[in-house]
């Protein structure tokens, strides 16, 4: 009799550890733990309404390299920077030239049926269609950190993020014709705000030089000698605004005059009226990797987006749905 | 002739016990030579690891944890909106409590010149949440961070975060090199546009 209650007793025991080691297993020692009490939600800030989103990912071209850089479209082809090469690429993804570059090209634009103008980090090299390389322009200074092209007739516009500055170059020969500061006698705009290398610029149809201001979340508009004509800003972390300390990081401008912003971190494509205002999504940060980089960004003048994935290395082409 | 003494159990005993006291007495010895010459080992955190779980601040042995928000500021923006300072959809920006992100108002942020800011961590407040460094990561370009601070770590031989920490971020350095600060704005650029 006294030898059934030792074995029960010890049965009891034996039971008891064995639970305390799974609930000591299950709570602590495999690195699940509680929750977090210290957790910032920022789950609203990446949902949004599917009424919102007027554009599907119709196709996407993958992209056989380490770090896709820059995306521009022209005639049909899309001009893509890559590693230390760019290549040309016909919609269908087919490759149509490549040629290896000494350093990792920063940005890229081809001129209509012309020249294609190649930005690294502190110059410009130009290339003609066929690759062949034709000239190489005088460096910026130490500091220079070219973030963006965009042309106007036989103007270039360069942005240096590190310098905070627009370079205006004569595309001919190289020259520099003047330099945009953003500075203004407004008392509330206090010249480019630039916290990180996200510092972009367009022209539209009109001719109209935008330049992102991306520490004000603004859009300003500049005339060639420097002079601000108009701006217009929205800082929000909602899906009407931009947030963050340097959004958008990328911009693009469709023929109606509509922006095409790419927003880093909180990764989203939008379309924002030219006065400022939300006018769809076209891509929610659901459709992209988590605190991912900004898609550099490209549009035809038919309205489809092409969207350049850095963290998934691959063109995303968007293209508006149909009835919206 | 000389007659050789038998070797018997007490002389094995004898010079066993004189051979086990050589060997650890030298052996002690050369453990505190080693301690007092060789380098000594400090944990520390991975800020490009770290997940901002929000362990560091409840694990610690310490309390308030010895894992402290840290500032590179030469890779802060100075932005006027700060995501580690303020909460995402904060009603304005200035520094009333109802708009800051840190729940112990540990962050002190300054005004330079219109719109420029500094944002400094106040250690004898931050409970090390990294609920700042979420923010920061989230909305700007990740100078705030966590470090163990080595004037509070009590360097346990196992460290109580190390061991729960969810990536691994929390490893051994050498005391003569104790810190991970960030701080290379060049490792921090991202892609270009057109």
């Amino acid at each position: 009799m006294k030898q059934k209650a030792i074995y029960i007793f010890l049965s009891f025991l034996a039971l008891a550890i064995g639970v305390m080691i799974v609930i000591d297993f299950n709570s602590t020692r495999n690195k699940k733990g509680k929750g977090n009490p210290y957790a910032l939600d920022l789950e609203p800030f990446r949902t949004v309404d599917p009424a919102l989103i007027h554009y599907k990912e119709t196709r996407n071209i993958l992209l056989k390299c380490d770090q896709p850089r820059a995306i521009f479209y022209d005639n049909n082809r899309l001009y893509i920077g890559a590693d230390q090469y760019f290549q040309i690429v016909d919609l269908d993804g087919n490759q149509l030239l490549k040629v290896d570059l000494p350093d990792a090209p920063q940005c890229i634009y081809s001129a209509p049926g012309g020249s294609i103008f190649i930005a690294f980090r502190r110059h410009i090299a130009v290339f003609d269609q066929q690759g062949q390389h034709t000239e190489t322009w005088e460096p910026l200074g130490d500091s220079a950190v070219i973030t963006g092209l965009a042309m106007r007739d036989s103007t270039l516009f360069v942005a240096d993020a590190g310098n905070r500055c627009i370079m205006r170059y004569s595309a001919a020969d190289g020259k520099i014709q003047g330099i945009i500061e953003g500075k203004t006698s407004a008392a509330d705009l206090h010249g480019f705000i630039v916290p990180s290398p996200e510092f972009d610029l367009a022209v539209n149809t009109d001719g109209e030089l935008w330049v992102v201001n991306p520490g004000k979340h603004s859009f300003e508009n500049y005339t060639d000698d420097g002079k601000l004509r108009t701006y217009w800003e929205t800082s929000s972390p909602y899906i009407e605004g931009f947030t963050g300390c340097c959004n958008p990081a990328h911009l693009a401008i469709l023929s109606d005059g509509s922006f095409v912003t790419s927003e880093q971190k909180l990764v989203r494509i939008k379309i924002h009226k030219p006065s400022g205002e939300l006018v769809s999504v076209v891509a929610p940060p659901a459709k992209f990797v988590r605190d991912g980089k900004a898609p550099d960004i490209t549009v035809s003048p038919e309205g489809i987006i092409y969207a350049l994935d850095i963290d998934q290395k691959k063109v995303r082409i968007f293209e508006k749905k149909s009835g919206t | 002739m000389e007659r050789t003494k038998p070797y018997n159990r007490r002389d094995f005993l004898d010079g066993g016990m004189r051979m086990s006291l050589a060997l650890g007495l030298g052996g002690v010895g050369g453990l505190l030579l080693s301690n007092s010459t060789g380098e000594d080992w400090v944990w520390q955190i991975d800020p490009f690891k770290c997940t901002q779980c929000g362990r560091c601040a409840d694990e610690c042995v310490l309390t308030p944890s010895a894992v402290k928000c840290v500032h590179a500021f030469d890779l802060c923006g100075y932005c006027d909106l700060c995501g580690g300072f303020f909460l995402p959809d904060a009603n304005d920006l200035n520094t009333g409590a109802e708009n800051q992100l840190c729940p112990t108002s540990a962050i002190e942020r300054k005004y330079i010149e219109e719109p420029y800011f500094e944002y400094v961590v106040n250690e004898e407040l931050c409970i090390g949440c990294s609920k700042c460094v979420k923010g920061c990561s989230s909305f700007g370009n990740g100078s705030l961070h966590l470090q163990i601070k080595h004037d509070l770590c009590k360097n346990c031989n196992v460290c109580a975060i190390a061991r729960l920490c969810p990536s691994d971020a929390i490893a051994r350095l050498p005391a003569s090199e104790p810190y991970l600060v960030k701080g290379d704005f060049i490792e921090s650029e991202s892609t270009r546009s057109e």
